[in-house]
């Protein structure tokens, strides 16, 4: 039986497994939504993988939990934080990232990573929820909305309201105070996201801001907040195709390199196994990476710096 | 109960034409360097009369920063601060004014450079209009974190520019006979920062290379103790009820008696203001067109929602007529000021800044302004980042509510950091005083 | 042992109770309380006081929780809440020399609850060089010295008063015997052990406290092979110790601490009080001489910095990383963060900021962070190895 490892992430609403081969190339990878953080959801994701994986849990050769609730996960080797794994999985994913904005359901953070991926610094929030994926399901709430319809309706924002309150807390009555000024709610949900934009800023301010960037966690899967994340930044964000699965990859290879005996440079496990082929900013060519078919989403920063301009107040 | 008539705020014609006075001082600033003039960057006291004398161009750091905030201008500075590591629970006047030290020395990322969260035009234009100082002064009174804020930016720019530091004693009233301007603490304060501004005046010469022009301190005093005077004559006329002006007025006339040169149009701004009171009186011209509520301000201002805050009050009919930072502050004890030898005046001036006192004094101050001013109500403004002017307010709730009888409110927000305000927090807890405002008047069957 | 440590601990967790059992025992003596940080215990020792600096107390806050506003240090906070629930009756005076804007406003609660106690400030200026300072620091001792009289009525013993230095010095001298032993590796105490021992001997009775120490460090102190991972620097908190379970938490991630520059650590110990001076003269130079050898960003002063300290104290001790213990809202420390990261950053000193309150610290979110400062140290250690 060829050697197989296994990391798990339980995040806070989402919980995420990935096995990978003895190259570091991702074999099977799964996200079970929770309500909350779950045995029950942890589970589902493993069985879920393992299946796909056509494997038995004896099969693996390590399992790593990570992630709020990595103490939870049953019968693993070891854990790691979430920092040290999405730092990990994102070398991987994009080698050359310097700099890893993850944003999950109840938590934000900022890594900066070093050009070998090892973790440079790191900022997370504390148990202000501002910004995170509860945050905008507040925000949908109040605009009464679907989730997924958020994206369109603050793509089409022109107008940047004053949105002083990102307390998770007060945002709701602001947001309801905002409609029933009537304001529209395309410039609500634009406002909103450049208020999280500017307050993930602040994150990274704290670690000291690095490119090319890298965004993962469930939010990065909102255009929009990549869109205004971009924005504030000024700088381009690049997103994998899977990017909810970066923690739980990079404690996988975590997994695999404990047993191979050696803390190899991050990316050369993947770096011999994909063909990139695309810019990145760091002259990397990277279209196409880790998995073998994830796809990056290079953001057009110029189009942006125009947006900028024609969104900003005189 | 409580009904919005929406009064709106009259404002005053001279402090308007007042704003040009202020734009005029700080285009000044900016270009002191090509006058070669010897810039000042300094914190805390009124010192300007002496750098006024000494031929200096004076720059106020917590001015600075309120008026990039009252600008809506803050951003990139405070951005800048934070790249640097200045954590937003910190003074936003001083990470507001260290932030412009990290661009205007450069310290910021290198312009052009992608590892700045602040770009290259940002830095720009706010470094190309702050000049860099000569030397320092730091003054500050009450706040423990104003002398620490100074010795910050010193660092900021290299350790490599002088600093002089005065240190100001707080007036804790240790002894019995403590009280306001008097026993023996208050006379042992004074010299002891009397023989400090000696200090100082001997290091600016060192500085400047040129003897201290002590006629030009007297000169300028005078004309400081002039305008002083006619202020608190404009302020004496809103005893009155209705009020002729608002605490919004006195606001606005802050940067004036704080640090705008001490001359002849000083003395004119402050008599136009006063005469303009006047004349409202005259013709029973009120300050708010329906004065229902007559209410008292604690706290250090909200720059950047000044103008928001007082149209907020006004649709309320409340008038608020007096307040901590405008009335006791600012010279406003002009007889204790001699022109013929000022030093000791401006040294218990320094003192008496109103973060400057220990409850107590404190307690005195604000009986003393809400009996005046009749007062129905309390305004707290709990300032996020300024826990000087924040210390004692829910002992002095108790106290005007044990003493007086009058009710308090509280609002959180910042002196130049908009995100800490919440505006609806604001707006109920108003209503809500004003509301019980009435039940006690409709028991007293007023 | 065990239970030198157990009764120190005990102290430590307890101190209101020890007050009140010295009260008893002691019932013509008056006991004092002290704020922190810079307040010289011994001139209220020589006047026949037992001093104690008042500790934050691990109760929730209720009473007094709104008195001061929720953007005041935990320690403040919580001095308030002691005032309002009457904790604070078991001093018969207060002293103070430190200008903390934050201190002072719990110093106006403590006035204001408990307006018939007297609370005395002798402000020691913080701008340590200019040329006036040292003479208006030598003038509130003399204030200092003339309010201990007037409370005691009796004439300050300045022969007793060099006694007392000597005491206090002897008991510094025994808790740095210790602190060098942990920071060279011959002893490994937990933290926790380490802040009782510290936080007692801001309690106890002076002689009862070095009789301890003295006994502790003749029986010797256990050593052992710590299971750590990463050695740490503990950095900040200059008024109140942090909680307990949080060097627990630093402990169960995986790191061991060898150093600090605490104050209920390093920084309470480190400057003993000259015993060649005049004894009120050596007080005073002693408030200079504690800003050298410990910086504090409390105090203005050029030649001395805390950010060169902790980059000399971190090499000295071979930590492999600092955590800044910040209490939140602390502003000085707020103010000199940047200048600490900055030099920790030259050295590729890892580290990693703590903001703690008074209650409700969010142990898992601190336990991840923690857990990967670890990681990072370790993590770099193997790559660099292979």
């Amino acid at each position: 039986m060829a050697l197989r490892t296994m990391g798990v992430d339980l995040g806070s609403t989402t919980a995420k497994a990935v096995v990978v081969d003895e190259a570091g190339g991702i074999v099977a990878h799964r996200v079970v939504q929770m309500g909350a953080v779950s045995r029950r959801g942890v589970a589902a994701a493993i069985d879920a993988v393992l299946d796909d994986a056509g494997l038995e849990r004896g099969d693996l050769g390590q399992v790593i939990a990570t992630g709020y609730g990595r103490r939870l996960v049953p019968d693993v080797d070891r854990t790691f934080t979430e920092i040290t794994c999405h730092a990990r999985g994102v070398a991987a994913m994009c080698p050359g990232a310097a700099l890893v904005i993850d944003i999950g359901g109840q938590d934000s953070k900022a890594i900066r990573v070093d050009e070998v991926g090892l973790v440079d610094d790191f900022a997370m929030n504390d148990r202000c929820a501002s910004g995170t994926g509860r945050f905008f399901e507040v925000l949908a709430r109040a605009l009464e909305c679907r989730l997924d319809d958020l994206d369109d309706l603050a793509l089409a924002g022109g107008q940047d309201l004053e949105v002083s309150s990102m307390c998770a807390t007060f945002a709701e009555t602001e947001i309801i105070s905002l409609l029933a000024e009537g304001e529209e709610p395309t410039d609500i949900a634009a406002s909103v996201h450049r208020a999280v934009s500017a307050r993930t800023l602040g994150l990274v301010s704290r670690v000291g801001r690095a490119a090319p960037v890298v965004m993962t966690g469930g939010v990065a899967r909102s255009r929009a907040a990549v869109h205004f994340l971009a924005e504030s930044l000024r700088a381009p964000v690049i997103v994998p195709a899977e990017p909810q699965i970066s923690g739980a990859y990079g404690a996988a290879l975590l997994g695999l390199e404990s047993l191979q005996g050696e803390t190899r440079v991050i990316g050369q496990a993947v770096d011999r196994e994909h063909v990139h082929t695309g810019q990145q900013p760091n002259g990397r060519d990277c279209s196409t990476c880790s998995l073998g078919r994830a796809k990056y989403q290079p953001i057009d920063v110029e189009l942006w710096t125009a947006s900028i301009a024609a969104d900003r107040r005189p | 109960m409580t009904t919005q008539t929406g009064s709106t705020v009259t404002r005053m014609q001279t402090t308007r034409a007042g704003g040009q006075m202020i734009a005029d001082y700080w285009d000044n600033i900016f270009t002191a360097r090509e006058r070669g003039k010897h810039v000042v960057w300094y914190n805390g006291s009124a010192l300007n009369p002496i750098f006024q004398a000494a031929g200096l161009e004076w720059c106020h750091g917590e001015a600075f920063s309120a008026r990039l905030a009252a600008q809506h201008l803050e951003g990139p500075a405070q951005l800048a601060g934070a790249e640097y590591g200045y954590i937003n629970e910190l003074c936003s006047y001083s990470r507001t004014h260290l932030g412009c030290a990290v661009l205007s020395n450069g310290g910021g990322p290198a312009p052009g450079s992608e590892t700045g969260v602040v770009d290259a035009l940002d830095q720009q234009e706010l470094a190309s209009k702050l000049p860099k100082p000569d030397f320092f002064v730091n003054a500050y009174s009450g706040c423990s974190t104003g002398q620490q804020w100074d010795e910050m930016t010193y660092r900021v720019f290299g350790r490599s520019i002088p600093i002089f530091n005065v240190s100001i004693p707080f007036l804790w009233g240790n002894r019995p006979d403590s009280t306001y301007m008097a026993g023996q603490e208050w006379d042992e304060a004074t010299d002891y920062v009397v023989g400090q501004l000696r200090e100082l005046v001997t290091f600016i010469e060192a500085q400047t290379g040129r003897p201290f022009d002590w006629d030009a301190l007297s000169e300028s005093m005078s004309y400081i103790r002039r305008a002083s005077e006619l202020r608190l004559e404009g302020m004496a006329l809103c005893e009155r009820k209705p009020t002729p002006a608002t605490y919004w007025d006195w606001v606005a006339s802050i940067a004036h008696i704080n640090f705008l040169p001490g001359d002849q149009a000083l003395v004119d701004y402050f008599a136009s203001v006063r005469d303009e009171i006047q004349a409202r009186v005259d013709a029973g011209v009120p300050a708010l067109e329906n004065e229902r509520y007559r209410l008292y301000f604690d706290g250090i201002m909200n720059w950047n929602k000044l103008g928001w805050l007082a149209k907020r009050f006004a649709e309320y009919d409340a008038a608020v007529i007096a307040g901590r930072y405008t009335h006791s502050s600012f010279w406003q004890e002009p007889q204790l000021i001699d022109p013929e030898d000022p030093l000791r005046g401006m040294a218990q001036h320094y003192l008496l800044c109103p973060i400057n006192h220990s409850l107590k004094t404190l307690n005195y101050l604000t009986l003393r302004d809400c009996e005046r001013f009749e007062i129905d109500g309390l305004v707290f403004h709990s300032t996020r980042t300024c826990r000087a002017f924040t210390n004692p307010q829910t002992m002095l709730a108790s106290t005007a509510r044990e003493h007086l009888g009058i009710p308090a409110m509280f609002f959180e927000g910042d002196v130049a950091d908009a995100s800490f305000y919440k505006d609806d927090i604001l707006e109920s807890r108003l209503v809500a005083m004003l509301e019980s405002i009435d039940v006690r008047r409709a028991k007293a069957g007023v | 042992m065990n239970a030198i440590l157990d009764r120190l601990a005990e102290v430590a967790a307890d101190p209101d109770r020890y007050v009140v059992e010295w009260k008893r025992t002691h019932p013509d003596r008056k006991v004092a309380g002290v704020l922190p940080m810079n307040f010289p215990e011994e001139l209220l020792h020589a006047a026949g006081f037992l001093p104690v600096v008042i500790q934050e107390n691990n109760e929730p806050d209720t009473e007094g929780r709104v008195i001061l506003a929720e953007f005041y240090c935990g320690y403040t906070r919580n001095l308030a809440d002691q005032a309002a629930k009457g904790r604070l009756k078991i001093y018969d005076a207060f002293f103070l020399a430190d200008h903390c804007v934050q201190l002072l406003g719990a110093a106006d609660v403590m006035r204001f609850k408990q307006p018939h106690t007297p609370i005395f400030f002798g402000q020691f200026i913080a701008s340590m060089s200019e040329p006036s300072t040292p003479a208006r620091v030598r003038g509130e001792l003399d204030h200092i010295v003339a309010e201990v009289e007037r409370s005691t009525g009796v004439p300050l013993d300045h022969g007793r008063l060099a006694e007392s230095i000597r005491l206090y010095n002897r008991d510094r001298a025994l808790l740095r015997a210790v602190f060098d032993a942990r920071r060279e590796g011959r002893v490994h105490l937990s933290s926790k052990a380490m802040q009782n021992l510290v936080k007692s001997s801001m309690v106890m009775d002076k002689a009862e406290h070095i009789a301890l120490l003295e006994q502790l460090l003749s029986d010797g102190i256990e050593s052992h092979d710590p299971h750590a991972r990463v050695r740490l620097h503990l950095s900040g908190h200059f008024c109140h110790a942090p909680k307990q379970a949080l060097l627990e938490l630093f402990e169960d991630c995986g790191a061991e601490i060898v150093d600090d520059d605490l104050y209920h650590g390093r920084r309470y110990i480190t400057t003993d009080v000259r015993e060649d001076l005049e004894p009120v003269a050596a007080l005073s130079q002693w408030y200079f001489d504690r800003n050298v050898n410990v910086p504090c960003p409390t105090r203005v002063q050029h030649n001395a910095d805390w950010d060169t300290y902790l980059t000399k104290a971190v090499s000295e001790s071979g930590a492999d990383g600092v955590v800044i213990l910040m209490a939140k809202f602390c502003e000085p420390h707020m103010l000199l963060y940047p200048e600490l990261r900055k030099a920790l950053e030259a050295r590729e000193i890892p580290y990693l900021l703590v903001e703690t309150e008074h209650a409700g610290l969010p142990m898992e979110t601190l336990r991840t962070r923690v857990e990967a400062l670890v990681e990072r140290i370790s993590r770099r250690a193997a790559v660099a190895a292979s």
